[in-house]
């Protein structure tokens, strides 16, 4: 029961992981808690869900449809929300982010109206199973996904070009731009990075779950939210191992403290990472942060 | 570094601010207050007097498809009326609020619409947290107020101005309880119940009787908007139960009978009347085949009655009336034939209400008792083929 808890909660984490990513990559850049990307989470779901069951998109290109499409949207916000305050105090971005969340999931809810969709599985469904632990396809596509886009994230902010001019403007943008690297450009690519990253794990568990509603990104991107500042916000392996971590605790929470207070588990482990350690498991409080 | 301590400190209490306020400010931007929709059509009729039919329920938020529902279903019997010249020289307009299935803008809904709006009668709240909150508010300011849907238990008792229009979740669960080990044969039980008024006393029922009669073997929570019950089902699988009665709504019910099945775990699914709706199958597929379920409609049913309101609704709002719509427009039936024999002042169709005896409603027969409470038959459905099919 142990090691089947345990898959559950890597399971979780993983999608996790995949949101707290896109939180601590504009952490990093512009310092900026972006909320809204819980909502960029639930479009990308919802564009999957609508391209496969209502345009036959095959699965996969769906897939990358909806991580593309999600980019858009969230460059679209930055550039309307966050980069007119971009001067302004952090205060102000940040209530700027909280409008955006509002605004996305109020949007979604005038679309499509509060009931859940369903979002058919692509794959036969299949279950593994071994003596000790059970584990179904949908799980170890999730897995494999996840554990590919961050192998492939971090190849990207380690050894391309953006990448590197991601972590130079991490560390100091004003520097960064005497450098001759377009700060506006960086920071249009992080965010379509982050956006499609939270959009992958959005369609992952709109599959893995079956549905998709307005209100799914709330919870999901308050955790992921969690799941950064625990590994240290602005750190990538951090975020990595923070929501791993949060997805393990909440599901063993769960199973053996009692299943009434699973969100309470997220929360309180939010609190003691803050009040013992503020910069996070892996965080730095001034080096770099990319 | 203090700086930033403070800056995440102020984010939390952000964070704090926007769950405790109902997770995270979903109005409508539309919001339905100012508008009383179709149901002002007759108000040319300058002579006709006015008398305000109030509605509370979650119309935005998580639980919205409950309290759009109930507001259509009203709305359906309140348009019948009006059109029919039902009541000699009333019209009746629909004032309908917005909880966000939060008890707290519940319990301002129900101010507002005594204080301000002025209604005779209301019909809400939808979640029985809602109208344990506006009891009191309600009994003060004497608007009589029936529920379509709040199964709490005793939500009814010592507030004669409170009534219900639905079983109570005792009575469903225990007789589920007593159909599933006599009928069903099934002796080992596991619940998963939301953690709210309606799964808490479900559950309560369900296990008292269950565990009376056979053996209850696990007992976990989950709460409303859950998306993931792998570690609960994982629990509950160890135990190795014939049959999870699951204390909950239906989006969540298919979840977790889908997760169930994915995760090898082959039982009797038992449920309440927050099974009703099509999401249900709709969601939960093939894993929900077989699921036996108490309700309190049947859109199924044959009868003229229940298929007019069945047609009407498809008509109206374009999809199939669950059994909230079902309720809610037995409710507002309740209170317009309580105008017809009493009168539109807020006592007469108190007095009105509390006498209903033998009401032919598309949800059954239905009686309201000293209490409050409701007296009709307990329905038992099953998901065959895709389709409810009534057992009992």
């Amino acid at each position: 029961m142990f090691l089947q808890q345990l898959v559950n909660g890597i399971v979780l984490g993983s999608t996790y992981a995949l949101i707290a990513l896109g939180y601590t990559m504009v952490y990093g850049i512009i310092e900026l808690i972006n909320f809204a990307h819980g909502e960029i989470y639930m479009f990308g779901a919802f564009i999957g869900m609508i391209l496969v069951t209502v345009y036959q998109v095959p699965f996969f290109i769906a897939f990358f449809l909806a991580m593309a499409l999600a980019s858009l949207l969230g460059i679209t916000v930055e550039y309307l929300a966050y980069r007119p305050l971009r001067r302004s105090t952090r205060l102000a971005a940040l209530i700027s982010a909280i409008g955006a969340s509002i605004f996305l999931q109020n949007l979604a809810l005038l679309i499509m109206g509060s009931r859940p969709y369903s979002f058919p599985s692509p794959f036969v469904s299949k279950i593994y199973k071994t003596s000790f632990v059970t584990i179904s396809k949908v799980e170890v596509i999730i897995l494999i996904v996840s554990f590919l886009l961050m192998l492939g994230l971090t190849f990207l902010i380690q050894k391309t070009k953006i990448g590197i001019a991601m972590r130079a403007t991490a560390q100091d943008k004003d520097t960064a731009s005497l450098m001759g690297i377009n700060i506006n450009k960086v920071i249009t690519a992080t965010f379509a990075v982050g956006s499609a990253l939270g959009a992958a794990a959005g369609v992952m568990v709109g599959i893995y779950f079956r549905s998709v509603t307005p209100m799914m990104g709330l919870m999901p991107g308050l955790k992921g939210f969690v799941a950064a500042v625990l590994g240290g916000i602005g750190s990538i392996p951090g975020a990595m191992l923070g929501g791993l971590l949060l997805g393990v605790a909440e599901v063993m929470g769960a199973a053996y403290i009692s299943s009434q207070y699973r969100d309470a588990v997220a929360f309180m482990i939010l609190i003691v990472v803050l009040l013992f350690k503020p910069s996070g498991l892996i965080g730095s409080s001034l080096q770099e942060k990319v | 570094m203090n700086k930033k301590i403070i800056s995440l400190l102020s984010i939390l209490f952000l964070l704090s601010v926007l769950v405790a306020s109902g997770c995270g400010g979903n109005d409508q931007p539309s919001g339905p207050a100012s508008d009383p929709g179709p149901a002002s059509e007759g108000e040319e009729a300058p002579e006709s007097t006015v008398v305000k039919i109030g509605m509370v329920g979650p119309l935005s938020g998580g639980a919205a498809t409950y309290g759009q529902s109930v507001r259509n279903g009203v709305e359906i019997a309140v348009n019948e009326a009006n059109e029919n010249n039902e009541i000699e020289g009333v019209v009746l307009e629909l004032f309908a609020e917005d909880s966000e299935g939060d008890w707290s803008k519940a319990a301002n809904a129900f101010s507002k619409l005594a204080e301000q709006d002025k209604v005779n009668v209301i019909v809400g709240g939808v979640l029985s947290s809602e109208s344990e909150a506006g009891g009191p508010i309600i009994m003060s300011a004497q608007i009589p107020t029936i529920s379509p849907s709040s199964t709490a238990t005793g939500l009814t008792l010592g507030n004669p101005y409170l009534f219900r229009n639905c079983l109570s979740d005792e009575v469903q669960a225990s007789q589920l309880a007593e159909y599933a080990v006599t009928e069903l044969g099934l002796s080992k039980f596991a619940i998963l119940y939301t953690n709210n008024d309606y799964g808490v006393a479900l559950k309560n029922a369900f296990e008292e009787t269950a565990g009376s009669l056979a053996e209850v073997l696990a007992v976990e929570a989950f709460m409303d908007n859950d998306e993931n019950f792998k570690p609960q089902l994982t629990s509950i699988q160890q135990l190795n139960p014939e049959a999870i009665f699951i204390a909950g709504y239906y989006t969540e019910a298919a979840k977790i009978a889908q997760q169930a099945k994915e995760q090898g775990l082959d039982v009797q699914l038992l449920g309440a009347d927050g099974f009703y709706s099509p999401v249900l199958i709709e969601i939960g597929a093939d894993a929900v085949e077989g699921a036996i379920f108490t309700a309190g409609f049947h859109s199924g049913d044959e009868s003229p009655a229940v298929q007019n309101f069945v047609n009407n609704y498809r008509e109206l709002f374009n999809e199939e009336p669950d059994m909230f719509a079902a309720q809610a427009y037995d409710a507002a039936r309740i209170v317009i034939e309580a105008i017809k024999s009493k009168g539109t002042a807020p006592e007469q169709i108190r007095e009105g209400i509390a006498e209903t005896e033998n009401f032919p409603g598309i949800t059954g027969n239905t009686s309201i008792d000293e209490e409050g409470d409701t007296i009709k038959d307990v329905l038992i459905l099953k998901v065959e083929n895709g389709a409810f099919d009534r057992i009992r």
